[in-house]
């Protein structure tokens, strides 16, 4: 059972990196619907 | 938005079978032991890593020729899912490498390479801010993803004829190299729960490219007023 | 037949732009002086390793001078607005390629030609009896790099920040490049000197894959 610890390091390490890239993704789909709804406040009283 | 969470559902769970059939199921290797079984998850991330790349230069090539942003969405999705998969192949690697040769980074032909590949993404991402107009950011990253990717097999023969002073390690030699049929069939499946995963990815992040392309057409609209 | 008459004339034009003053001629030989000099203060260049290597930091610092040398390559027309009229001016727009990248590679090509005594010189590496071969072997690897700098200075003249992004893009894709004809040069310059055609070979196919692509690539490349 050697070498487990870095079989274990790989995975979680590997999983982390998934994790966070989707993470990473929906905090940016999130602020862009802020930004829709800052867009869409603003529109009206431009006219 | 229903079929999303299904795809995501069922990416988790392919990747998480995979992970227990390439510890429970495939058997010991002789000479490696318990390190080998890394290379299910580092080999798997970097095929399906390399097919994230492939699709990006489909992408590319559909976008010159049709000129539909559909295409750009998709290549710019593609490209940033195919580099998070090379940056787990580029730590998992040193990983495995460590113990088993004592360094962390040998410049072997596969993992130069990968590195290679990994540099010119990026800077096709970088190219991508730096270009304001979206029109001409999606054709003008189009052709660098076109001459990046046929680049890659360039870089990866001059590097494998002229720069491994060793021969590629055997366990990295791919299916069909001394793999036992179980250690086959488990590899194949990673390989296929890393697709699944990386088309989970490139789904979501084509879906927040859309909608970025159309609140940028909105803002657009919004200043002009 | 006027794709080439049109680049002839390009060429000419390109030619004489630069002859006239030599600017990026000079500038860019001094580059190079400049990095091969730096280069033999991070080393010690009288060793026997130095001989490995020096034919390495002689591409590296090739590859550094050409990505700033293909900076003003379609910056000069942008600046000065021709490239629309140049566009309307020439029936095949791969005629523009084509005679920027004659140029381009004529130019880095003469640089080096320029420079090679004082690689000679620094490193004390005899290269007399192996000049023919050594011509070769620059331009095959200066045709190859003018060729994807030509591409990548059309997008990166296009984009903010170009004066980083130029060599960001470059470099990368210059990687078989390096590789290859750094290895060629070494196994060419040393005691026992090795004539690599296969390496020659490699370059040629580079050359001949990039120049492909931007006959079939490069009409996009100047899309307005």
């Amino acid at each position: 059972m050697k070498n487990l610890n870095s079989v274990f390091e790989a995975y979680l390490i590997g999983w982390g990196v998934f994790f966070l890239f989707y993470v990473s993704i929906a905090k940016r789909t999130s602020d862009l619907r802020a930004e829709v709804e800052r867009l869409k406040n603003a529109l009206p009283r431009g006219k | 938005m229903g079929k999303r969470i299904v795809l995501g559902a069922v990416a988790i769970l392919l990747v998480i079978a995979a992970a227990y059939a390439s510890f429970y199921v495939a058997p010991e290797e002789r000479t490696m032991g318990v390190l080998q079984r890394i290379f299910y998850f580092h080999v798997a991330s970097a095929w399906a890593g390399m097919d994230a790349f492939l699709l990006c230069f489909i992408a590319n090539l559909l976008y010159v020729w049709k000129r539909d942003q559909k295409y750009d969405w998709l290549g710019v999705s593609s490209a940033e899912v195919g580099l998070v998969l090379t940056t787990v192949v580029l730590i998992t690697g040193p990983i495995w490498a460590k113990p088993a040769w004592g360094i962390y980074w040998t410049w072997d032909a596969r993992l130069t390479s990968t590195f290679v590949l990994w540099l010119l993404y990026v800077s096709y991402l970088l190219l991508r801010t730096l270009i304001e107009e979206p029109e001409r950011r999606a054709l003008l990253s189009a052709l660098f993803g076109i001459f990046a990717f046929i680049d890659v097999p360039l870089v990866f023969f001059s590097i494998r004829w002229w720069r491994t002073q060793h021969p590629a390690p055997v366990i990295m030699g791919g299916p069909g190299s001394g793999l036992d049929p179980t250690m086959n069939k488990v590899f194949l499946f990673s390989v296929l729960a890393m697709h699944v995963l990386a088309a989970f990815l490139i789904v979501e992040r084509y879906m927040l490219e859309k909608m970025r392309s159309e609140v940028d057409t909105l803002r657009r609209e919004a200043e002009a007023q | 037949m006027s794709l080439l008459s049109n680049t002839a004339i390009l060429l000419d034009k390109e030619l004489r732009t630069e002859f006239r003053s030599r600017e990026l001629l000079t500038t860019t030989a001094v580059f190079i002086l400049i990095v091969l000099v730096l280069f033999s203060f991070a080393i010690n260049p009288g060793t026997e390793e130095a001989r490995q290597f020096a034919p390495g930091l002689l591409w590296l610092a090739i590859l550094f001078a050409s990505s700033l040398m293909f900076q003003s390559c379609f910056l000069r027309e942008q600046t000065n607005d021709t490239l629309s009229s140049l566009r309307l001016a020439v029936s095949d727009p791969f005629a523009i390629f084509l005679a920027k990248l004659i140029a381009n590679t004529l130019f880095l090509l003469l640089t080096e030609l320029m420079m090679l005594p004082f690689f000679a010189i620094f490193y004390n590496i005899p290269l007399w009896s192996k000049l023919p071969v050594l011509i070769l072997v620059l331009f095959v690897g200066s045709l190859g790099i003018s060729i994807a700098g030509t591409a990548i200075s059309a997008i990166s003249a296009q984009a903010r920040m170009r004066e980083l992004l130029l060599p960001l893009l470059l470099l990368p894709l210059l990687t078989p490049v390096l590789v290859v004809s750094s290895l060629v040069t070494a196994s060419l310059l040393d005691r026992e000197p090795i004539v690599q055609w296969k390496g020659i070979g490699f370059l040629a196919v580079f050359d001949l894959i990039f120049l492909t692509a931007l006959w079939l690539f490069g009409e996009y490349l100047l899309e307005e």
